[in-house]
């Protein structure tokens, strides 16, 4: 199940660097994620996609956060309550602040990204629980790009691209930090599409994404994504192909929109 | 042969139930459809010797109330989270804890000038 999270946020992320135009700062997008048993689909948990502004004395920054949590018929077999956060500049999203937090059954782990973007650095933190039920904290400075993001705020970022003038099969490679690594991605852009949603007959940006590390995304166009093709460009479906099988999201419910 | 795919049928119908009590109840459809099959073949068979078919009867009786089951829990079952207290408290102990730490960050005020992002 870990790697089936790791797929659906890494599914979704990639590097971008463009002003914020399209996510909102009360926003609440609400998808239903389902995996294939024996090529029927069944539902497995719900994830939420939250923004929030947070007040320190002296700024504001935006707080955009992840969550996922098996449906209840699920909870006795295995009980998963993920939450990820960035907390990142409202105008460009570019983070300061990034945090996990992974329990998934008796499995736990937690990390914490600090941002340094005058030295290219990130403090990192990792957390594991033993087998005795001690917590084994890690401390660790990693050196990455000036453009590498971590997987939440690269997650909203790809809804600042501009996709209108863009043509088709044109890739875009991004950097993402994961589990303290960076990670080359690529989306491809596949064109426009309507798509049956909750919210309607919708005009969806059609995006493919692979990555380098080849234990988390399989196949070639087997990972897409649709964005809605306003100016909110929110993302309505997606189909992910993992080592472990393939499934779906679909967005379930869209409050708070900006536009 | 006959007793071929009474046990066949049997096995699916009983798998069928089985499954369609569980989470994976979509997935009872498909030893159901098998059992049904099974049955009817079955049922062909024995009516050709005219031996008794009060076995394949309850070989349909468990597929029927499988897929009475199953068809209800995907119908009228809305999937819900539950016990997500302990999660909403993580997540504002983590809030508070960021609010901390991103006091004692310099952030870029370059970045933070337009903060406001409502229209």
């Amino acid at each position: 199940m870990c790697r089936i999270t790791i797929a659906l946020v890494f599914f979704f992320s990639f590097f971008v660097h463009a002003q914020n135009n399209a996510v909102g700062t009360n926003e609440k997008l609400v998808f239903t994620a389902s995996y294939n048993m024996s090529g029927i689909l069944n539902n497995l948990a719900e994830v939420r996609m939250e923004t929030s502004e947070v007040k320190t004395s002296q700024t504001t920054l935006l707080r955009l956060k992840c969550t996922a949590s098996t449906f209840s018929k699920w909870d006795h077999f295995f009980k998963i309550r993920d939450l990820y956060e960035s907390y990142v500049s409202p105008t460009t999203l570019k983070p300061y602040l990034y945090k996990r937090d992974i329990n998934e059954g008796s499995y736990f782990k937690a990390m914490k990204y600090t941002y340094n973007h005058k030295t290219n650095t990130i403090k990192t933190l990792q957390q594991k629980k033993k087998k005795d039920g001690t917590i084994w904290d890690e401390n660790k400075t990693i050196s990455v790009q000036s453009q590498t993001k971590d997987i939440v705020s690269t997650l909203y970022g790809i809804r600042t691209l501009d996709y209108s003038n863009m043509t088709i099969g044109k890739s875009t490679e991004m950097i993402i930090v994961f589990d303290r690594e960076e990670v080359k991605a690529h989306i491809t852009y596949l064109g426009k599409e309507n798509i049956s949603t909750v919210l309607g007959n919708t005009s969806c940006y059609k995006l493919s994404i692979s990555t380098n590390k080849v234990d988390v995304l399989k196949g070639t166009n087997s990972n897409v994504i649709w964005l809605t093709a306003d100016e909110n460009k929110i993302p309505v479906f997606a189909t992910f192909k993992i080592a472990v099988g393939n499934g779906e999201l679909k967005l379930k419910s869209a409050t708070g929109l900006r536009h | 042969m006959r007793k071929v795919f009474i046990i066949l049928g049997l096995i699916a119908a009983l798998l069928a139930v089985i499954l369609s009590v569980l989470p994976l109840s979509n997935l009872a459809f498909i030893p159901a459809i098998l059992a049904l099959l099974f049955g009817i073949i079955a049922l062909y068979l024995f009516n050709k010797s005219g031996a008794s078919k009060k076995i394949i009867y309850y070989i349909f009786l468990l597929t029927i109330i499988s897929l009475v089951f199953a068809t209800y829990k995907s119908i009228f079952s809305e999937p819900e989270v539950v016990n997500m207290e302990e999660l909403q408290e993580k997540e504002n102990e983590s809030k508070q804890e960021a609010i901390d730490e991103l006091e004692e960050l310099n952030i870029d005020a370059e970045d933070l000038e337009d903060i406001n992002l409502e229209e």
